[in-house]
């Protein structure tokens, strides 16, 4: 990896970086001659304003400021199944224009809000896991082993990474616990935690797969652990196997980087600065590092959290607004802030189509793009900031290419989980499993 | 979804801790078939009508069960002990006056302390009959702890890596908890806002893990945050690598260098010698005697490397690397069976096995203490204590417990838990509108870096001089720099600043009684502020959390939020007449009662902390307000008034904190009768911050699996 001055680093987040050649690895990583399939979760908090996402929402109601523990929609939804072909796009979906016929608008899913924490601590946290309500023992978030790690479980056992988290939560405080910042869990209890730092991704892609201890340390540390293990109670002992997993984990990922090295050394990604980065720029620059790790096969599952759920802490929103801005807050205040709240939720959703641009603009060994290989997904877990209701939540699923009806609006039936998006999403990268969360079933009309 | 969902919200996060009576006995160990017949008749004489009187209306009755709470199902005792988690709940409602609701009718005070006392004996019932042992206590060390146990392990002379958590640097070493004197002139620096404390002496070439965030309602330490990942373990390898190969780590900076690392003189077996050296190390890292096969399993790792041609020195640095990779140094966890399993065993076991699950527990518990106190390691005297049996002797333990708090290693503690409790890092972020306040600006600076040390100093001062726990409420002194007397004294005496690196502290008295105690410091008043304008409620919440330990749930409100500037219409109101607008709605008035008055009562402080008697638009502001119902105040000082008045739920409320903060754990209906006894022995002793400390480390949850050989001490410290 060669060095890079500030100037050719920023025309590479300009999007000009170069296509990267198609590498072989990426169709050995699925174990066959096909082209690996991908899955991408781009993770929205803090809901969105519903008068510029929703179609047929422009007129309704505007929350008077924070309705707190609300959790439902103050306006109309169709309570009816529906299917329609996707045609104007509302103010927040323009962006989505050259998309439309790779892409699902999917109103009408729901989760369910388990009593006993706040309100925003469920968002984030419990959206891509659904476990059923009040069914983990010994914890008030229903988190289980979340979709991205089930999915690796099935199309992440050839790749150095499983899965890989990204966060663009740039905050220096230490506001919030651990389920404002963080979607991906490998289990209860079992953070799966992301990266923030550009540096530090691209070192742990591209940081040359070196050991970072001897194979004789861990083998030593191993004994300590099996030793250790027999003296703990039940509990302990099995919340210990995360230690078993990590060393493990590390192992097999520093073995497929050590056969990836020569590969690697091709790719031509410039290390990415220290200096601060405006806001657009480093969620680009965190969005094409993803990219990169997606296409070299270095990981076929990732999730990017666009930034921390609640966390009160204004962000700089360059070229947004003049001074710093706290999401959240104005999003308690949506009278007052209605049209700033949208300029940041197009914002956010520009990103999410720099990201689809990326990956449609990669070629693969078959001649379909990498978007077509990837289902890549933008949600929220709520289906309104001020509302903090649980309920129609904004999502809209690229990718697919063949497998994947897409141009559609699909309005799933009032109370429909979102797990059953997930579950359809499992199936579609090859699992064979029936059930996922609290799903009840599948969402058909995404299916050929 | 619960068809009142507001209700059960504004009901639970009403509940209070408090036991208003102080010190309640725990059920004693009887007959449990007499103590069986006697709570059964204790329900149906004491509890059960007052529940169909007064409460199963709204609660359950004919088509209304409010706030998702069903006293309706209540029908005989075992009902109410299965659940000890509702019993608690009631306990707080009944206590705090908060149910049966006003238009209910109160009840008489007689019937109301009958059915306390009454509901009390039936919550020890309750958690005595409860399997709590499901849940994992194993967790792996977070970065502050993790940084001080290496540094001390190998006596370094430095930090490992730079800490944001710490929030004040100690200059010229002050703080000397064994003089039991705070100096009146202190030098300090603060973390992140002065630019050069980040400078610290470190070992060059090591990038720390990211911070661990903090619990909601809880600390950085707590089990359920902290795990491992693939991530992390990696990082831990790498770490463990860069420290042992920093160029920082050579002689003059390692202490154990000389009997650790140094190449020994003689020709005896190196073997021997490897031993002779890993037995003690790996003892201190891992807090835990080590077996032949793991010091062999080490000692053959060495020789490996030295056989391969490395130095002796080289060798050892590699061994140590593993060590502190390993999960017995990197994990807390205990291995002995909790006091409430052994306390019920009751079949017989070999004697040898009782000793050996007695000394696991003395280990357990000198760790215990030692990442209470120290946030680190236990040294080789604590370790040695337990091995023979010794700690758990009462005058023993209290001996150890004396020789940490007065170690100047207890300032981990104060690195650690004071601004965790005070949630102090929020004025990190507390950014004041530079047009409204120019004068909390300087230059590149903000005073908060002067402010946010005021508090920190103030809990020191009261720890090491062992003053009464009141002095955070309502202190007589303060720490103080020319800074900040200058913009908060009024007596324009302070002089300018000074330096951004070293800030001098100097203790004052406080005779305005506006003044003194963490409440009403610039820094709270400030950090629980918009850059507008004051935060009322999110002050009321604040005081109720960290005074009270009663953490409101987040705003339930179904309004909007006021406007940063006063609309028209708006413009002569008083913050509170405009508060009051906006909140209509009955369900939320009935915690906002609650939460509110806590905050306007320190409307008089600006948002930088600054008194003032009018607002801006002229009107006079209105602080008055009750507290729990029962105490009227009018202005500050009242208001203080009316906290020490209650001063014994406050007590008890930073029990909760500090024995959470202990046992790195949320606390449940089965520390209740603990935090009662903490509560009441500190209180008999003058409300002494140090006989809570020491009352914590002898609460049976903290002793873990250690019965304490003898009569409990009663001695204070």
């Amino acid at each position: 990896m060669k060095s890079t001055s500030r100037r050719n680093f920023l025309q590479s987040v300009g999007g000009v970086l170069v296509a990267l050649p198609w590498l072989e690895s990426v169709g050995m990583a699925a174990g066959n001659s096909t082209v690996a399939q991908r899955m991408v979760h781009y993770y929205v908090p803090i809901g969105v304003v519903r008068r510029g996402f929703f179609p047929g929402e422009a007129d309704h109601v505007i929350p008077k400021g924070n309705l707190g523990n609300f959790f439902r929609s103050l306006g109309e939804q169709d309570p009816n199944f529906a299917v329609k072909p996707l045609e104007q796009l509302t103010p927040t979906l323009e962006p989505l224009e050259p998309f439309k016929h790779k892409i699902n608008l999917i109103t009408g899913m729901d989760r369910a809000f388990q009593q006993g924490t706040d309100v925003h601590a469920q968002c984030a946290s419990c959206y891509l896991s659904s476990a059923k309500p009040y069914t983990i023992q010994g914890s008030a978030w229903p988190i289980d082993r979340t979709l991205d790690h089930t999915v690796a479980d099935h199309v992440g056992r050839e790749t150095p990474f499983s899965t890989l988290e990204f966060s663009c939560n740039s905050h220096r405080d230490n506001k919030e616990s651990i389920h404002f910042d963080n979607i991906s869990w490998y289990g209860t209890g079992h953070l799966a935690p992301s990266i923030r730092d550009p540096r530090k991704m691209y070192d742990r892609l591209f940081g040359t797969g070196q050991a970072t201890q001897s194979r004789e340390v861990t083998d030593l540390v191993l004994e300590d652990a099996r030793d250790l293990k027999r003296d703990l109670s039940y509990a302990d002992s099995q919340k210990f196997a995360e230690y078993f997993d990590a060393l493990r984990s590390i192992e097999t990922q520093m073995k497929r980087l050590q056969r990836m090295k020569t590969e690697l050394a091709t790719v031509d990604f410039p290390e990415p600065p220290e200096t601060y980065l405006p806001r657009g720029q480093y969620i680009r620059l965190m969005g094409d590092l993803m990219v990169v790790a997606l296409q070299t096969g270095l990981t076929n599952v990732a999730t990017f959290m666009i930034g921390p759920e609640r966390w009160d802490t204004p962000f700089m929103f360059e070229g947004l607004f003049d001074k710093p801005r706290s999401h959240h807050q104005m999003s308690h205040n949506q009278t007052k802030f209605i049209d700033d709240l949208l300029r940041v939720d197009r914002f956010h959703m520009e990103q999410y189509v720099y990201i689809l641009n990326r990956m449609n603009s990669i070629q693969e060994a078959d001649g379909s793009s990498l978007l077509d290989n990837s289902l890549v997904t933008y949600g929220s877990g709520l289906g309104d900031g001020a509302t903090h209701q649980y309920n129609d939540l904004p999502i809209v699923m690229a990718g697919g290419g063949d497998r994947v009806k897409s141009g559609q609006h699909i309005n799933m039936p009032e109370g429909t989980p979102l797990a059953n998006l997930w579950l359809t999403q499992a199936q579609l990268m090859g699992m064979e499993i029936d059930s996922f969360a609290d799903s009840e079933g599948v969402i058909g009309s995404l299916t050929v | 979804m619960a068809r009142y969902p507001f209700l059960l919200v504004v009901l639970v996060h009403s509940l209070g801790w408090m036991n208003i009576s102080g010190v309640v006995s725990p059920a004693t160990a009887q007959d449990p078939v007499q103590t069986e017949a006697s709570g059964r008749a204790g329900f149906e004489k004491k509890v059960l009508p007052v529940l169909r009187r007064k409460c199963v209306r709204c609660h359950g009755g004919t088509d209304e069960v409010r706030g998702d709470v069903n006293l309706a199902i209540l029908v005989d005792q075992s009902a109410l002990v299965s659940d000890p988690e509702l019993i608690q709940d009631l306990i707080r409602v009944i206590d705090l006056s908060e149910m049966p609701p006003e238009d209910e009718g109160e009840l008489p005070g007689k019937i109301r302390s009958s059915l306390l006392n009454e509901l009390r004996q039936q919550l020890e019932l309750s958690v005595a009959r409860q399997d709590r042992l499901g849940l994992a206590e194993l967790r792996r060390m977070n970065r502050f702890q993790y940084n001080n146990a290496v540094k001390d392990l190998f006596e370094l002379k430095s930090i490992v890596f730079t800490l944001p958590e710490r929030m004040m640097r100690e200059h010229g070493n002050y703080f000397k908890p064994a003089s039991g004197k705070m100096p009146d002139h202190v030098k300090v620096g603060s973390r992140p806002l002065g630019k050069s404390q980040m400078i610290e002496k470190r070992l060059a070439g090591v990038a720390a893990f990211p911070q661990d965030l903090r619990a909601e309602h809880g600390f950085d330490n707590r089990g359920d945050q902290l795990s491992l990942s693939p991530l992390l373990m990696d990082a831990f390898l790498g770490l463990s690598k860069s420290i042992l190969e920093s160029p920082d780590f050579k002689p003059p900076n390692v202490g154990i260098w000389h009997d650790f690392f140094a190449a020994p003189e003689g020709a005896a077996s190196i073997r021997d010698e490897l031993s002779r050296r890993l037995r003690p190390f790996l003892t201190r890292a891992f807090r835990r005697p080590v077996s032949d096969a793991s010091v062999n399993r080490y000692v053959d790792y060495a020789s490996r490397q030295i056989k391969q041609g490395n130095s002796f020195t080289d060798a050892m640095k590699q061994v140590a690397g593993a060590v502190i990779a390993s999960p017995r140094f990197l994990y807390l966890y205990s291995t002995s069976p909790r006091a409430d399993a052994s306390a019920s065993g009751g079949e017989a076991v070999a004697d040898d096995r009782v000793a050996s699950l007695d000394r696991s527990a003395d280990l357990d518990l000198a760790s215990r203490m030692s990442f209470f106190l120290w946030g680190s390691l236990p040294d080789l005297e604590l370790i040695e204590m337990a091995e023979t049996g010794q700690l758990r002797q009462p005058e023993v333990l209290q001996a150890q417990f004396r020789r940490m708090m007065s170690d100047h290693k207890l300032k981990r503690f104060c690195d650690s838990f004071p601004s965790q409790w005070l949630q102090l890092e929020r004025i990190i972020s507390s950014v004041p509108n530079r047009d409204k306040f120019p004068g909390f600006y300087m230059s590149k600076y903000r005073h908060s870096m002067h402010m946010m040390l005021e508090p920190l100093l103030l809990f020191e001062a009261v720890l090491i001089e062992n003053l009464p726990l009141t002095q955070l409420i309502d202190s007589d002194f303060t720490y103080r720099s020319p800074l900040l007397r200058n913009a908060y004294d009024g007596s324009g005496s302070g002089g300018k600043g000074g330096g951004v690196t070293v800030l001098n502290f100097t203790r004052q008295e406080v005779t305005d009684r506006r003044q003194g105690g963490v409440i009403t410091s610039p820094a709270t008043m400030t950090m629980t502020s918009g850059p507008e304008r004051t935060k009322p409620i999110t002050r009321g919440a604040w005081v109720s959390t960290v005074i009270f330990n009663l953490p409101p749930e987040p705003p339930p409100a179904d309004v909007p939020p006021l406007e940063e500037k006063n609309s028209a219409a708006e413009l002569d109101l008083t913050l509170r007449e405009r508060l009051a607008i906006h909140r209509e709605r009955a369900d939320c008035a009935g915690c906002h009662e609650k939460i509110d008055p806590l905050g306007f009562a320190l409307e008089n402080y600006d948002p930088i902390g600054k008194w003032r008697d009018t607002y801006d638009n002229g009107r006079e502001i209105d602080v008055s307000g009750q507290l729990f119902r029962r105490h009227q105040f009018s202005d500050i000082v009242g208001f203080k008034d009316a906290i020490l008045a209650e001063k014994d739920r406050f007590v008890r409320g930073f029990a909760g904190h500090l024995l959470s903060f202990a046992l790195a754990r949320e606390l449940g209906p089965q520390d209740q009768s603990e935090l009662d006894r903490i509560a009441a022995a500190t209180i008999a002793d003058d409300d002494r911050i140090q006989t809570l400390v020491r009352e914590v480390v002898f609460s049976k949850p903290f002793l873990g699996g250690v019965v304490l050989s003898q009569q409990h001490l009663t001695t204070s410290p």
